[in-house]
């Protein structure tokens, strides 16, 4: 206090100072926290499962630019000058699974629950704001976390599909790869599909089951008039009105009319067969997703031949008998029936990929392994983890397997893949690596 | 070149014929087998009798006295037990994930098809007491709710396997309080819906109507411009509007309404807007006052689906007389008794015999539940007696079915048992052995 100006004088400096040192150690901080690169990477002498069914025991896989150069028994692959050499024996390289269906990093913007019941009843009775979000790019709505980024990959998982989660009309879905928390270089597909769920207003229409059905018809045949009116409007000669222009009807156009894929959320069995009829009768680029009582529906799957994707999420839908018939039969069929799901399905011989969706990481194990307990075959699962959702995600040019040219996404266990005591040690995405070796090992 | 012919003739008539025989493959496995012996039938449109039924491929093949089955078919030892024909409640809300639209007045575009959940309970507890099929409706909420669907009550079956596609397609109507919503509080900042008074409800159905013949004739104009030797370069179709596609095929005869009313003065109303607009009605549910205005639904050729005597619980339910369904039905109207309930659909029997008390006959009492319901919903060529031919949906019962002391023992569809109380006991008692023992 009795030298002020000195103080004044001195303390701007400083501050610069600290605040640049700061900056330094942020960065290096964080460049170590993100993940090794190196020109190339040569990984020798682990196992090497290529895709379901396809293995080489004594293994070499060659990695550059975020691409996989090479693969193949270690005896007949050079290493090249510049890479290198992880050492990696007793661990087996698997493709890096994909969850083609989760709201990782999304921030959920659920409205205020009422807290007393004058409020509980109020809000049913008084109208909020619409939930409906077609045009809505989840992408921009994503703040990537490492931690998280950390926690999937030691779940096996490289690669996400991020979905909407609020209202019908959801919104739009992105495919990233899980490389680090830079958003735009995780970016695979953007965007990638609209995304749909059989759920309902609150205080608005449709605020019933039966009114969203109709809804979301009304929607698809209005998109369809929408655009051929527009068609009309700028390609005929004059003397027809120009259309209004509808921000709703507009994001749909692609969806609808250039018939971009379309994913229907099934909650329940007779979700599914909504979703089918609506599919059908619009001929849109279906997929289904949750889908968790695919089992009791197969015959209708199978006829359509639409894409599937499983949930590995046992919780019995209220609608379901097994959680109308009280807490015991409930539990009960959530650890025998609805985990059966997948097993039904590979007996049944449908195609299907398997999803995080509605799980976290660890949960997402553990149904998984619990899946595969009730009859799921491992090899099945890798399948519906990796080959399948490439199909479906249309990117199986570049991922779902390890082979030369594909994206550099990789696991590295000790033991095999879904085993309870197995750990994911190493990984690599975009042919970024990361560790997660434990410092006693 | 005639021989080619012949041939691809040949080949043509011996795809159809495996097609055909596709086709039928199916049907014919379609329904159970079964013979009831020793029974005491009510077969409701040809008198009662004792004697024996044999059912194939889920009809009824054969009413008599000592039948016989082919080898295999399971026999059922009625041992003098009553069999009625299934019971048919007209209108109930069970097996569906969902009621009311109630958003908006207007919401013919919405479908209960849609919204079918073969897993409700409900469905269980009504083949309890005897009911085979049910038409499920929307709820009262809406002037103009939307489309109903008829089921059979197949327990287990997927969805699309429950639908009676033969069945009237029919739409929800509703007039008075619960479309003026006269009993719901109003809250501040929270709008009254549109219509708050029965003129109102009588004046947005009119509305909507117009709108659906405007509707028609837009689509009328467009088609014939189209089909023009040159079309205009402009022409676009108009709009599709779900809800008013509905409400055109009401006006073209396609489908039914069902019309919720209590108080006479609606019903008249509605009547005379059916007359306006020529559009059929089905029936009017609930018609606590139809008792006042039998001459008119007499003409109009319109039945009613009532309860029997919870009358006066609630404003517009005040003049309703226990005595309504007995008096219209032996004025000549189409009577059936329904439900409106998960509950009370499992003693629709108990319901339909209080009518014994009201001034009916037992066997028109009986008629309430099953020949008439199949009347108002169209289905009465294939359920809703007891005739050869005509689909197995059956209920027997230990006493007769309009005695109160009778009790549901066993209720089969198209053939088939979906509930056996013998059985359903041994279960709960094999259960609740096995609990103990653990």
């Amino acid at each position: 206090m009795r030298f002020p100006n000195k103080k004044l004088k001195f303390k701007p400096c400083r501050l610069v100072l600290l605040l640049a040192l700061a900056a330094v150690f942020v960065f290096f901080l964080k460049l170590r926290a993100r993940a090794d690169v190196k020109p190339a990477y040569a990984f020798v002498n682990c196992q090497v499962v290529m895709a379901p069914g396809q293995i080489i025991e004594k293994g070499k896989i060659i990695v550059r630019d975020g691409l996989i150069e090479a693969v193949g028994p270690v005896e007949k692959i050079p290493v090249p000058p510049d890479a290198e050499i992880i050492e990696a024996s007793g661990l087996t390289a698997y493709p890096g699974l994909i969850s083609a269906h989760t709201n990782l990093f999304l921030e959920v913007k659920e409205q205020p629950q009422p807290q007393r019941p004058e409020d509980y009843y109020r809000s049913f009775l008084q109208p909020s704001e619409p939930q409906e979000f077609p045009d809505l790019l989840v992408l921009k709505e994503l703040k990537p976390k490492l931690k998280t980024v950390q926690a999937y990959h030691k779940a096996g998982i490289t690669t996400v599909v991020v979905a909407p989660n609020r209202g019908i009309f959801q919104g739009q879905s992105v495919v990233l790869n899980l490389n680090g928390e830079n958003l735009n270089p995780m970016v695979i597909k953007q965007p990638w599909a609209l995304h749909l769920n059989f759920t309902t207003e609150r205080g608005h229409y449709p605020s019933s089951l039966m009114g969203t059905v109709a809804f979301i018809r009304q929607k698809f045949y209005d998109t369809q008039y929408y655009a051929q009116h527009w068609k009309k409007y700028l390609f005929s000669p004059a003397g027809l009105k120009r259309p209004e222009y509808d921000p709703f009807l507009e994001a749909l156009v692609p969806f609808v009319m250039d018939k971009k894929p379309v994913v229907f959320q099934c909650n329940n069995q007779e979700d599914i067969k909504r979703a089918l009829k609506i599919i059908k009768e619009f001929n849109l680029n279906g997929i289904l997703t949750g889908a968790n009582e695919a089992w009791r529906v197969i015959e209708a799957i199978k006829q359509s031949g639409i894409p599937l994707m499983v949930s590995l999420d046992f919780k019995a839908p209220a609608t379901s008998l097994y959680a109308q018939q009280g807490e015991v039969a409930r539990k009960k069929a959530e650890n025998e029936l609805y985990p059966a799901n997948a097993a039904v399905l590979q007996k049944e011989n449908v195609n299907f990929a398997l999803t995080s969706f509605g799980l976290t990481d660890s949960s997402f194990l553990k149904n998984l392994q619990l899946a595969i307990k009730r009859g799921l075959s491992p090899e099945t699962a890798l399948r519906a983890l990796t080959v399948e959702p490439a199909k479906i995600l249309g990117l199986d040019k570049q991922l779902g397997t390890i082979e030369k040219g594909k994206m550099a996404n990789l696991i590295f266990t000790r033991g095999p893949l879904f085993e309870d005591k197995t750990k994911v040690i190493k990984v690599m995405v975009d042919g970024l690596l990361f560790n997660y070796e434990e410092k006693s090992q | 070149m005639n021989a080619r012919k012949t041939n691809s003739r040949k080949i043509i008539f011996i795809t159809m014929i495996i097609i055909f025989l596709g086709a039928a493959v199916p049907l014919l496995q379609a329904g159970g087998n079964l013979l009831i012996k020793n029974a005491h039938i009510l077969t409701i449109t040809k008198g009662e009798l004792k004697g024996d039924v044999l059912i194939q491929n889920g009809l009824i093949k054969q009413i008599g006295e000592n039948l016989t089955a082919p080898s295999g078919t399971r026999v059922i030892e009625a041992n003098g037990r009553y069999l009625i024909p299934g019971i048919i409640d007209t209108h109930t809300h069970i097996a569906l994930s969902g009621t009311n639209e109630g958003t908006d007045a207007i919401t013919p575009e919405v479908n209960m098809a849609d919204v079918i959940n073969p897993d409700d309970t409900s469905i269980f507890t009504a083949l309890t007491g005897g009911v085979t099929m049910v038409h499920t409706m929307h709820g009262s909420a809406n002037p103009i709710g939307g489309r109903n669907v008829v089921l059979k009550l197949k327990w287990g079956k997927p969805s699309e396997e429950l639908i009676v596609k033969e069945a009237y397609p029919t739409l929800k109507f509703a007039l008075g309080e619960n479309v003026k919503q006269s009993n719901r509080p109003l809250l501040p900042g929270r709008p009254q819906r549109y219509p708050a008074t029965r003129m109102g409800a009588n004046a947005i159905i009119r509305r909507e109507l117009l709108r659906a013949r405007e509707y028609m004739a837009q689509w009328e104009r467009y088609q014939k411009l189209s089909r023009a030797k040159n079309p205009p370069a402009n022409l676009l179709p108009p709009r599709k509007d779900l809800r008013l596609e509905v409400l055109a095929d009401l006006l073209r005869g396609k489908l039914l309404a069902r019309c919720h009313a209590y108080v006479a003065t609606e019903m008249i109303e509605f009547l005379n807007l059916a007359k306006e607009f020529n559009f059929k009605i089905g029936a009017f549910e609930h018609a606590w006052e139809a008792y006042k205005i039998t001459d008119e639904l007499l003409a109009a050729g319109v039945g009613i689906s009532v309860f029997i005597d919870s009358w006066a619980y609630k404003m517009e339910a005040a003049e309703g007389i226990a005595y309504n369904a007995a008096y219209c039905t032996r004025r000549g109207l189409l009577v059936s008794i329904n439900s409106d309930s998960g509950e009370r659909i499992r003693r629709l029997f108990n319901e339909a015999g209080k009518a014994v008390k009201y001034g009916l006959t037992p066997d028109e009492a009986l008629k309430l539940i099953t020949i008439n319901a199949a009347r108002q919903l169209g289905v009465d060529k294939y359920v809703g007696s007891i005739e050869v031919g005509k689909q197995a949906d059956l209920a027997l019962f230990s006493e007769h079915p309009m005695s109160a002391y009778t009790r549901c023992d066993m209720t089969i569809i198209e053939g088939e048992v979906y509930f056996d109380r013998d059985e359903i006991i041994k279960e709960r008692e094999a259960a609740a052995v096995k609990k103990g023992g653990n």
